[in-house]
């Protein structure tokens, strides 16, 4: 990273730090669900990017940090904690999903290419059956309310997103560098020569997923914690687990820079079309044909596009 | 001699594929007395289909590929899907469930009672299956889709055109995939946005009968709707949607290649 990259980050990240005290209480909102949707994003393509599979259950690590937040905090013996309690939940969210990623990824692992995408689909789905059936844990298809003293303000949620987003980025940045990332881009070209040199594919590939887990799930303890009530269609829903990949396919994937922009972009004309014109146009629908142009048109990602490539921003960040 | 013989031959294999669209068009008609006048419409949407998205895939390199036809069509049946729900909301039915009003007699054999449109689907099932099965089989056309799956280099090798089969095939298997969900909704009412599941469905039962075996898939569906039955039955209805994902999820972590094997093709 050069200086001038090192420089515009720098900015971006002060600007969206002292940001919240001018903004309405909506567009602090849009801010904060736009920071989750990087988190998400950013997490996905650690494992497309980097180790070549399509995950397309990330919504799913999210949707159990935000469920097991939940249903920590409506425990009373948590509650007796006082204030403690919030970081007590927050930690076992995300270790129970990191210790989800650890154990789904043994079976996960045995797949590649589109049996590896259609059985991280499943998870959510499995999740959702357990979500809806399991009644006296997770509330069934009413739901679960967070008590309304440990409701997390927009203002305070935002900073923390912020700061997990940083961080989510930071990694893909990190791995873009370092040794770690270097064993990922060998396993993604060939397995078998990466696992003659000495590096294990199942332990790297489970490594890859239990650290692009964890942010997720932190993201969906956020959430619930931000909503104050969670269901299976709210925490759950299948958009968790594609609108990531449509993102970070947007931006281009492996690049650290493509989920930002992907989101960007995606989140810009979300807001613009459905919360500012008001559209009367299912969102799906928009987002269904934008996923399928994406596919057809630009398969590599903006980021990749030599179109964009030539543009001063780019080679600032690239070089 | 050897000319007519050709054209026979010929006109029997285009044959074969009109007798497919028409045997599924007249048992429609015939035991629902619907004439479906947008049938053809699901037929041309097929070839739209692979004119739109399986030939600007087809040129890519394998994880490309990849990636591009999830993603692609993934668009396509998001957006397809909500265009539907959301239009039959807002201007036909604010709680849309798709079911047909048409009750069947029921069968009686002794004290056993057969629901007549379950009796129609599965003939419909056998048949199409049955006839998909000579059409790989026997045709022309079928062994060249077979030679496809098999190697597609070698399939280029000896001439054959892969987009003009391509989109043979997706026209069909929409078609026939548009047709069934016509005869699902005899017995089991559908709402707009059964889609996603409903593939995930069809999935299982292709990994569980091995890609490609097309026999094979009649035995897998019926284990998954009898695996799903009974689980409803003991295990409470709720739990059912959980049975073809545990399946899919098992199947494809334990052997991933089917329960008979691939490659009968």
């Amino acid at each position: 990273m050069n200086r001038r990259a090192a420089t515009l980050t720098v900015v971006t990240i002060g600007v969206l730090a002292v940001l919240p005290p001018l903004l309405s209480s909506t567009w602090l909102l849009v801010m904060f669900l736009s920071f989750l949707w990087l988190i998400l994003t950013a997490n996905y393509d650690v494992l497309d990017g980097f180790l070549g599979h399509i995950n397309l259950g990330q919504g799913a690590f999210f949707g159990l940090g935000a469920y097991v937040t939940t249903m920590m905090l409506n425990v009373a013996a948590v509650q007796a904690l006082g204030g403690l309690a919030l970081v007590v939940s927050a930690l076992v969210a995300v270790v129970s999903a990191a210790l989800f990623a650890a154990v789904m990824a043994v079976p996960l692992f045995r797949l590649k290419g589109l049996y590896f995408a259609i059985a991280t689909l499943i998870l959510i789905f499995l999740l959702q059956v357990f979500a809806l059936n399991l009644g006296d844990l997770t509330g069934g298809s009413y739901g679960l309310y967070v008590p309304p003293r440990f409701f997390v303000s927009t203002f305070v949620a935002y900073y923390v997103a912020l700061a997990v987003a940083i961080v989510s980025v930071g990694f893909n940045f990190y791995l873009s560098r370092s040794t770690l990332g270097l064993a990922f881009r060998c396993l993604k070209e060939d397995e078998e020569g990466a696992d003659s040199i000495g590096l294990h594919p199942l332990r790297y590939k489970t490594i890859g997923l239990v650290l692009a887990s964890v942010p997720s799930a932190a993201g969906g303890v956020l959430f619930a914690l931000n909503a104050g009530f969670i269901d299976p269609t709210i925490a759950l829903g299948v958009e968790r687990s594609l609108l990531p990949p449509l993102m970070a396919l947007l931006g281009g994937t492996g690049t650290v820079l493509g989920p930002v922009f992907g989101t960007a972009i995606i989140r810009i004309i979300e807001t613009v079309f459905f919360h500012y014109l008001r559209l009367p146009v299912p969102s799906m629908l928009f987002f269904g044909l934008t996923l399928m142009a994406v596919a057809l048109l630009i398969p590599a990602g903006l980021m990749r596009s030599p179109r964009v490539r030539r543009l001063s921003l780019f080679r600032a960040f690239s070089s | 001699m050897a000319r007519a013989l050709e054209l026979v031959i010929g006109g029997l294999s285009l044959g074969g594929i009109y007798a497919l669209l028409a045997f599924a068009m007249s048992l429609t008609i015939s035991t629902t007395r619907v004439l479906n006048v947008a049938h053809g419409v699901f037929f041309v949407w097929g070839g739209a289909f692979e004119r739109g998205i399986v030939r600007t895939l087809l040129g890519r390199s394998h994880q490309m590929l990849l990636v591009g036809s999830i993603m692609a069509t993934f668009g396509l049946g998001l957006s397809m899907e909500s265009a539907l729900g959301y239009g039959w909301v807002t201007f036909v039915d604010p709680y849309p469930v798709f079911s047909s009003p048409l009750a069947m007699f029921p069968i009686r054999l002794g004290d056993v009672a057969l629901s007549g449109s379950r009796l129609v689907i599965l003939a419909f099932v056998v048949v199409t299956v049955m006839s998909f099965h000579l059409f790989l089989q026997k045709t022309f056309l079928g062994k060249g889709a077979r030679a496809m799956a098999q190697n597609f280099d070698g399939f280029l090798v000896i001439g054959l055109n892969p987009y003009r089969l391509s989109m043979i095939l997706f026209t069909l298997a929409i078609m026939a995939t548009a047709i069934s969900g016509a005869f699902y909704v005899l017995a089991v009412p559908l709402n707009p946005y059964e889609g996603l599941p409903l593939t995930l469905k069809s999935f299982t039962v292709v990994i569980l009968a091995g890609v490609g075996n097309l026999p094979a898939t009649l035995v897998a569906g019926a284990l998954l709707g009898v695996a799903e039955v009974a689980t409803s039955q003991f295990l409470g209805t709720v739990w059912a949607p959980a049975v073809s994902l545990a399946v899919l999820f098992l199947v494809l972590v334990v052997k991933p290649t089917g329960l008979f094997g691939k490659g009968v093709y």
